[in-house]
């Protein structure tokens, strides 16, 4: 449909929404951009989206790179949410907002650097990221949540590991 | 009362920014502790977009639904910050454009309803959430709220300004009088036994030798308050009851009771 045509327009990179977010295309229909949940946010890391982002303008946006979630325990952001884009989430693990995707050109670890940021701050601790042979992180698809802290503390100029959201349109 | 709600949309997210989240939210959704309060036009869009009934959004409608049972669209003339701002806009016309004589009529209500089914429709077919995006309560707020909380505003901001500098140069008002969707859904839940403005010819006084129809020229949507069909269009502001009895006469009134459609 069209909606989504003009949604790709400015489709630079998909979105990654808060926690417990419904499907994309349900979510932008659900969603009524109130603000409720970037005001809730404690560490700002809930924004909105701007033109730049065409349809979705107004919508909340994660950019890990500036401000991962810490996946709160209570998940304000959800609980505030009055028309359920954001379903309940009964815990940190239930959380999937994207999968991290390891660059192994960019990452320092497997340019034999010794590097194991991504890996202690995980908040998924030895389960989403683990260490292979203790040098290699390695990302477990069913176990990361997408929070985006990797990508947050990755020291590399251009982060070596990404989130790639879960939030595709028309998926 | 305006003021008022200018000063709580900057308070809210200025609270929020320094982590008081008790009243949180925008004229889109509203949060004041556990209440919660939800634009009956967004549950509207909501539930023709998802074609299903969420209980919690349709509890957050009620108190602006009986609101505008009993009371008609007074959202619009009392806490609409658009109404605030297209007032100021207003006046800023008839300094650069003085207008000396102004004749209002009613327009028929056809083209209030057609509008809004036109908006609906728009919102069907195309699966974009429509009012959201042209909600002016909704957009002024949040935008108010992302440069508090970021200091950063969207391109939604050009909308607002097109449409007020639409409402200078082009169609006074027109906003408010004929498109916004959020009005249109107020007008929509509204009772017989909401609260109205009744005209009585018995006790007009004309007015002539004081001014042309006072009452018609200080209606802020250019209606004319002597006739029953001020309605959907009307928000009720009250200028013209004030305007009447400023002048002595109380011809105007506000009243609960269903209006006789047969009086002229």
């Amino acid at each position: 449909m069209w909606d989504n045509w003009l949604n790709k327009l400015a489709d630079l990179r998909d979105p990654l929404r808060p926690p417990g977010a419904v499907e994309e295309d349900e979510f932008l229909q659900k969603c009524i951009r109130c603000r409720k949940c970037e005001e809730v946010c404690p560490f700002e890391s809930i924004k909105s989206a701007h033109g730049e982002w065409g349809l979705k303008m107004g919508s909340p946006i994660i950019h890990p790179r500036d401000t991962p979630c810490y996946l709160c325990e209570d998940f304000p952001c959800i609980e505030s949410c009055p028309t359920e884009a954001l379903e309940p989430i009964k815990s940190k693990n239930d959380v999937k907002m994207g999968i991290a995707v390891i660059d192994k050109t960019l990452c320092f670890a497997y340019n034999d650097i010794l590097c194991r940021a991504c890996f202690e701050r995980c908040p998924i601790h030895r389960e989403a990221i683990t260490m292979k042979d203790e040098l290699y992180p390695v990302v477990d698809e069913n176990k990361c949540v997408g929070c985006g802290i990797c990508e947050y503390v990755c020291p590399t100029e251009q982060p070596a590991i990404t989130i790639i959201s879960s939030h595709k349109v028309g998926g | 009362m305006q003021v008022g709600t200018v000063l709580f949309i900057i308070a809210v997210p200025l609270l929020n920014k320094i982590g008081y989240h008790g009243v949180n939210g925008t004229f889109y959704s509203l949060s004041i502790g556990e209440l919660n309060i939800v634009d009956p036009a967004l549950a509207l869009q909501t539930i023709l977009l998802t074609k299903s009934i969420y209980l919690p959004l349709i509890l957050a409608i009620v108190l602006p639904i009986l609101l505008a049972m009993f009371l008609g669209k007074v959202f619009c003339s009392w806490m609409c910050p658009y109404n605030f701002l297209a007032e100021f806009t207003e006046k800023f016309r008839k300094l650069i454009k003085p207008v000396e004589k102004q004749k209002n009529t009613n327009p028929s209500p056809q083209y209030y309803w057609i509008i809004f089914g036109i908006i609906l429709v728009l919102l069907m077919i195309t699966g974009i959430p429509v009012i959201t995006l042209i909600s002016m309560p909704g957009l002024i707020t949040s935008q108010i709220a992302d440069g508090i909380l970021y200091n950063v505003v969207g391109i939604e901001i050009l909308l607002i300004a097109l449409l007020l500098i639409l409402e200078v140069f082009v169609a006074p008002r027109f906003w408010c009088k004929y498109a916004c969707p959020v009005g249109a859904t107020l007008s929509l839940v509204k009772t017989k036994y909401a609260l109205k403005i009744k005209y009585s010819a018995k006790s007009c006084a004309e007015c002539k030798e004081i001014k042309e129809n006072p009452c018609n020229q200080v209606c802020p949507l250019q209606l004319n308050p002597k006739s029953v069909k001020i309605y959907p269009y009307c928000n009720n502001c009250f200028e013209c009851i004030t305007t009447c009895n400023d002048v002595g006469c109380r011809a105007l009134k506000i009243t609960f009771q269903p209006l006789k459609t047969n009086k002229p």
